[in-house]
């Protein structure tokens, strides 16, 4: 009936008004509910296609340290490939000569200089001529303060134990005997 | 003079409405970008350590079973777990007493961590200053089944039970 009054239409069309405080609404719950995500981790992991964590009912967080990925096909320091590994075997990592592995020389790299306190990763050369910044985000990243703590650990949850001894053993010779084992919460 | 002010009142009450349109056009940028870097899986830590050479402290001899610490240790092989106990202050006759093997009941079956669970129970019980455990697995067992065994023996209904794990290769 309101269509056919004839004193409505002649003012001319009204733009019908989208009603859009509802969507705002479900739109400040999602943003509230991802923003809450990264604050209880700010720090991201990135984690390799071919590596896949073993699960686990342990509940203390990680802490930020060096980060040592055995997966399938690699495995990484600090997201440097230091070795690659071929069916379950690490490629380069001699039982019987541990302390000629490149992994091994990084991990003392790390070492030396945190007994030092010089502030450069051994893959800068160029950084200890640069003035150090005390600031809070650079005490973060120091090497010196993460090896003197745990190593972090993440490895592929079908790599046998002999691969994982070699990479373990190599570490603590290193002078990094304390691991993290990252897993997922079940 | 009432009337007017009433009239005037009357006027100024309209509807406010506020633009939400650039509201909703940072949020459907925010939250796609959000969504896309989110990660929805949470990862924990178990604290553990490999074997180093220290000086040993022995433990007092004439301590009693309430402050006598004793390591356990525990095996995993193909087929089995074998348990056992280690300590300074106790003698090999009484050590042994903790030793056991849990057969696994099927060639594919997991192992019975239960088992496993009640045996480190009673040396906990026995021994309550405890809390080391050594995990020695075979060099063909999977870093998943370490990590069940680390479960089974680090905590028993959200109480500690030997949360201290060292994982070591077989010394031959």
């Amino acid at each position: 009936m309101a269509l056919g009054n004839r004193r409505k239409n002649a003012r001319g069309f009204d733009v019908p008004k989208l009603q859009i405080t509802s969507m705002m609404d479900m739109f400040t719950i999602i943003l509230i509910f991802l923003l809450t995500c990264y604050s209880d981790k700010p720090e991201v992991v990135h984690l390799e296609k071919d590596l896949r964590l073993p699960e686990s009912v342990a509940q203390s967080d990680y802490q930020e340290n060096i980060k040592l990925v055995l997966s399938r096909s690699n495995l990484w320091l600090e997201g440097e490939i230091v070795a690659t590994v071929q069916d379950g075997e690490i490629v380069g990592l001699d039982p019987e000569k541990l302390n000629n592995s490149r992994l091994y020389q990084k991990l003392v790299a790390y070492r030396e200089r945190a007994d030092k306190g010089n502030l450069a990763r051994p893959d800068k050369p160029g950084r200890p001529d640069k003035p150090d910044k005390p600031d809070k985000l650079d005490n973060q990243d120091k090497p010196e303060k993460k090896a003197q703590e745990h190593i972090i650990f993440l490895c592929d949850k079908n790599i046998p134990f002999h691969t994982i001894n070699l990479v373990t053993k190599t570490a603590a010779m290193a002078g990094s005997p304390n691991f993290q084992f990252a897993v997922l919460k079940k | 003079m009432v009337s007017g002010l009433g009239k005037h009142k009357s006027e100024t009450v309209e509807e406010i409405e506020i633009d939400l349109v650039p509201i909703m056009n940072t949020f459907l940028v925010l939250v796609p970008f959000l969504l896309l870097s989110a990660a929805f899986f949470h990862l924990k830590a178990i604290d553990t350590s490999v074997p180093v050479l220290a000086d040993t402290q022995k433990d007092g001899q004439a301590a009693g079973p309430q402050e006598v610490k004793v390591t356990a240790v525990m095996e995993i092989k193909e087929k089995e777990i074998l348990l056992s106990a280690i300590s300074d202050s106790l003698g090999t006759e009484e050590l042994s007493t903790w030793d056991t093997q849990i057969a696994k009941k099927g060639k594919e079956a997991e192992y019975p961590y239960q088992k496993v669970l009640v045996h480190l129970r009673k040396l906990k019980v026995r021994y309550p200053a405890s809390d080391t455990l050594i995990i020695i697995p075979d060099g063909s067992i999977l870093y998943d089944t370490i990590v069940q065994a680390m479960d089974a023996a680090r905590y028993s209904d959200e109480k500690p039970l030997f949360p201290r794990v060292v994982l070591s290769g077989k010394v031959s």
